[in-house]
């Protein structure tokens, strides 16, 4: 390392001063496949699984003797089992058509109603503006968990109980996503809308034309990760739903593993069919989805 | 002064936002802390009650199992509280760089050391050798410290006051517990449950950061085709190396090691890209589906891994029934069920959100300071440590306060779809206790006065990350 460490810097700026030895890009290379493989295992052990017949399931060897695609229609319900020779009766088409379609409406509703709060707090100058942020920043302090009993009993009250509004409403706004957004809005200049206003604009066209397609890397990165939580909430249609009908996927998923815990080889399927989509989903996205969830994630 | 209400465009912005805040928010707050005060409960039978503090009591409180709470009771709860106060005041003494603790610092090692002792010499349980390691550790932190002066000050006084409460508990300990019982065990079992099962955030949080710095710069793979006829190379070993295995007889064997390749060929196609997101994929894909998962590879009679280990043991001359006794019954084991899903949280997390976090920060390192340190003649680790690491406390302090909240608070959905809180409560975290007081014994202001004793949990452990995370950016 002396000796190059002693080489003159380089005048090129993308290049560092000293090249890096090969040996240790090869090493790098190694520990990334084998971490690779590692976290891989349980994804292989699904898929291979979700293709055994009955018999097999429990054996070690990973790839099936008689490999065997019935134990997909038979979760999505095209054929009978063929233990009991009868349908399993799921609604599994359904189960994804609610997750998305719940997701997808949470996603809207939230980021709108946050884009135009945001430009309330941003844009506007009224009295008692930054008292009101204040309570919204405190209220994010206060875990989910201590909301979630209320909640319910609002839900109760209202009798919102296994409805798909009741899942929407409570998350159709969001003091997190608020906070986001005034912040994204505060870093965008000024003078841009002063000049639509005057120009004679209102408040609608300046929000419109001139705040939202500037601030759309900030909505983006909200609605991908609105739409992530959403997808995968789990305890409030949970507490929330009676009806099978209405399940989004992840409850759909543990009623399944209630009642058919016990053959492994279905619920594999089932499982791949909800993991396999999400894993093209983010391959096809990911550029997209990796700047999304780094801004969204930072709260703070 | 101009007008005295805000123009209406104002309450148009404003008001969807503000009235689900109000609704689903703000008065859920308020309503959660009336509900903590009284018996509210959705059976229809039961008589809405006020009962003041009495559910915070129950939780949180003692009584004497004859009785009334003696005065040796109320000495413990007194040094009990006097820990919290002296444990609190040595983080802040040590944060405020108050006079005299790095004498503290002694202070600790000594009553570190000494509860390790008292652990060997009187036996007692595994907190005391956490509790007592702990101590050891953060004591020597401070005395290394050089920016303090030796000798006595304020800032000796918390450990002082510490170890004067640690003995103090260790004497009362026996008469306390000989006669008197808590009122809520089950409270404290499972906020231990949950404090366990938070072991796996510093696991996981270092294998991020790892991940990170291996995927932080592209590999030098040279041009396309070099890079296409690598990966052809790759894929042929992988055929190469499934035939031989394959025949020589050990099925599983030949179609692991033709992933290892497989891997090594998306690598020298997609470089980190690939990688990137194949760490990501635990975390992507996570949520009921993959519980699910888990505990069919759990599963110790149908499950892989103890088919697996069964069959190492068995190569190592053992019967199929011995092995089958040995191997452990994971999230059906009261030993085993904790470790195993900390495993599991950690392969899902360890490539996840947290990853992509530390890649941001690396990439925001400014390259000067790191070429730097290199003309310098800093090796691998001295830039590590000197630059990258501090360069980095920011995100740390960021990522460790995300996951303490959320580890706080965690633990329902594993609870809910693995385990159901078994074996015997052992994997009942406090936020499915919360669920099953609510939802199960529909006691629903017994649950909000455990959520709001949560809440204080989650606010101090914040508070203590904020004190503590400022610091470290500072000093570093």
């Amino acid at each position: 390392m002396s000796a190059l460490s002693t080489a003159p810097p380089a005048v090129s700026p993308r290049r560092s001063p000293v090249r890096k030895p090969r040996a240790a890009a090869a090493a790098r290379f190694v520990g990334l496949c084998v971490m690779g493989f590692v976290i891989s295992i349980p994804f292989l052990w699904m898929v291979s699984a979700s293709f055994k017949p009955r018999r097999e399931v429990e054996q070690v060897r990973i790839l099936p003797r008689q490999p065997t695609l019935r134990n997909y229609p038979v979760v999505l319900d095209l054929q009978p089992d063929p233990g009991t020779g009868r349908f399993l009766e799921l609604r599994f088409g359904r189960w994804y058509f609610n997750s998305i379609f719940l997701a997808a409406c949470i996603t809207v509703l939230q980021v709108l109603t946050s884009a135009m709060a945001a430009y309330a707090f941003s844009r506007m100058h009224w009295r008692g503006r930054d008292k009101v942020f204040l309570a919204y920043l405190a209220t994010m302090m206060v875990p989910g968990v201590v909301t979630m009993i209320p909640n319910y009993q609002i839900m109760v009250s209202l009798g919102f109980l296994n409805t798909y509004h009741g899942l929407i409403l409570p998350a159709a706004f969001s003091a997190f996503g608020t906070f986001l957004l005034r912040q994204f809005m505060l870093s965008i200049p000024p003078s841009l809308d002063e000049a639509a206003k005057i120009d004679g604009a209102s408040h609608w066209q300046v929000f419109w034309n001139v705040i939202m397609p500037l601030a759309r890397p900030g909505l983006i990165a909200l609605g991908i990760f609105t739409f992530l939580g959403a997808y995968r909430s789990f305890f409030w249609p949970l507490i929330m739903l009676v009806d099978k009908q209405l399940y989004p996927m992840q409850v759909g998923m543990l009623a399944l593993d209630t009642t058919y815990g016990r053959q492994t080889e279905l619920i594999m399927a089932a499982t791949v069919m909800n993991v396999v989509p999400l894993i093209l989903v983010f391959v096809v996205f990911q550029r997209f989805l990796v700047k999304g969830i780094q801004l969204g994630s930072v709260k703070g | 002064m101009k007008r005295k209400l805000p123009e209406p465009a104002v309450f148009g912005f404003l008001l969807p936002n503000f009235l689900g805040f109000c609704a689903f928010l703000l008065f859920p707050i308020l309503l959660s802390l009336m509900m903590s005060v009284t018996n509210w409960s959705l059976k229809p039978a039961v008589e809405l009650e006020f009962l003041g503090a009495r559910n915070f009591v129950d939780l949180l409180g003692v009584r004497g199992t004859a009785g009334g709470v003696s005065a040796t009771g109320w000495a413990y709860v007194a040094a009990t509280m006097g820990l919290f106060v002296a444990l609190i005041g040595t983080l802040w003494s040590n944060v405020a760089g108050w006079r005299g603790s790095r004498l503290g610092g002694a202070v600790l090692v000594a009553l570190g050391g000494a509860l390790l002792a008292g652990r060997l010499a009187a036996g007692g349980g595994q907190g005391l050798v956490l509790g007592g390691g702990i101590l050891l550790a953060a004591g020597v932190v401070v005395l290394r410290r050089e920016d303090s002066p030796w000798g006595a000050g304020l800032g000796t006084l918390p450990p002082v006051l510490l170890t004067a409460a640690v003995a103090a508990l260790w004497l009362l300990h026996g008469p306390m517990w000989s006669a008197h019982e808590a009122r809520d065990p089950r409270f404290w079992r499972f906020l231990y449950n949950t404090l366990y099962l938070m072991l796996g955030i510093p696991f996981s949080i270092a294998g991020s950061l790892l991940l990170a710095m291996l995927l932080n710069e592209s590999l030098p793979l040279g041009r396309w085709w070099w890079r296409l006829i690598g990966a052809a190379m790759c894929l042929a070993c992988g055929a190469v190396t499934m035939l031989l295995v394959w025949w020589v007889g050990w099925p599983n064997l030949a179609l692991l090691g033709g992933v290892l390749w497989l891997m090594a060929a998306l690598g020298m196609t997609f470089n980190i890209v690939s990688f990137r997101t194949l760490f990501y994929l635990p975390t992507f894909t996570s949520g009921v589906a993959l519980m699910i998962l888990w505990k069919a590879l759990y599963n110790p009679e149908t499950g892989p891994i103890n088919a697996a280990l069964g069959a190492g043991l068995e190569g190592l001359g053992y019967t199929a029934g011995t092995a089958r006794e040995i191997l452990p019954q994971w999230l059906g084991d009261v030993a085993w069920a904790k470790p195993a899903l900390i495993f599991m949280g950690v392969w899902t997390a360890i490539g996840g959100t947290n990853m992509l976090l530390y890649l941001a920060g690396l990439s925001n390192i400014p390259p000067q300071l790191l070429d730097a340190a290199q003309v310098d003649g800093a090796g691998r680790w001295a830039k590590f440590r000197h630059v990258v690491w501090p360069q980095l406390a920011p995100t740390t302090f960021f990522i460790s306060i995300m996951s303490t909240i959320g580890g706080l608070q965690g633990g329902f959905e594993q609870a809910r779809v693995m385990t159901l809180g078994g074996p015997a409560g052992s994997t009942t975290t406090l936020s499915y206790y919360i669920y099953n007081k609510f939802f199960e014994d529909l006691d629903l202001g017994y649950a909000a006065a455990i959520s709001w004793i949560l809440f204080a949990f989650i606010f101090i452990a914040t508070a203590i990350n904020w004190r503590f995370g400022r610091e470290l950016e500072v000093v570093e």
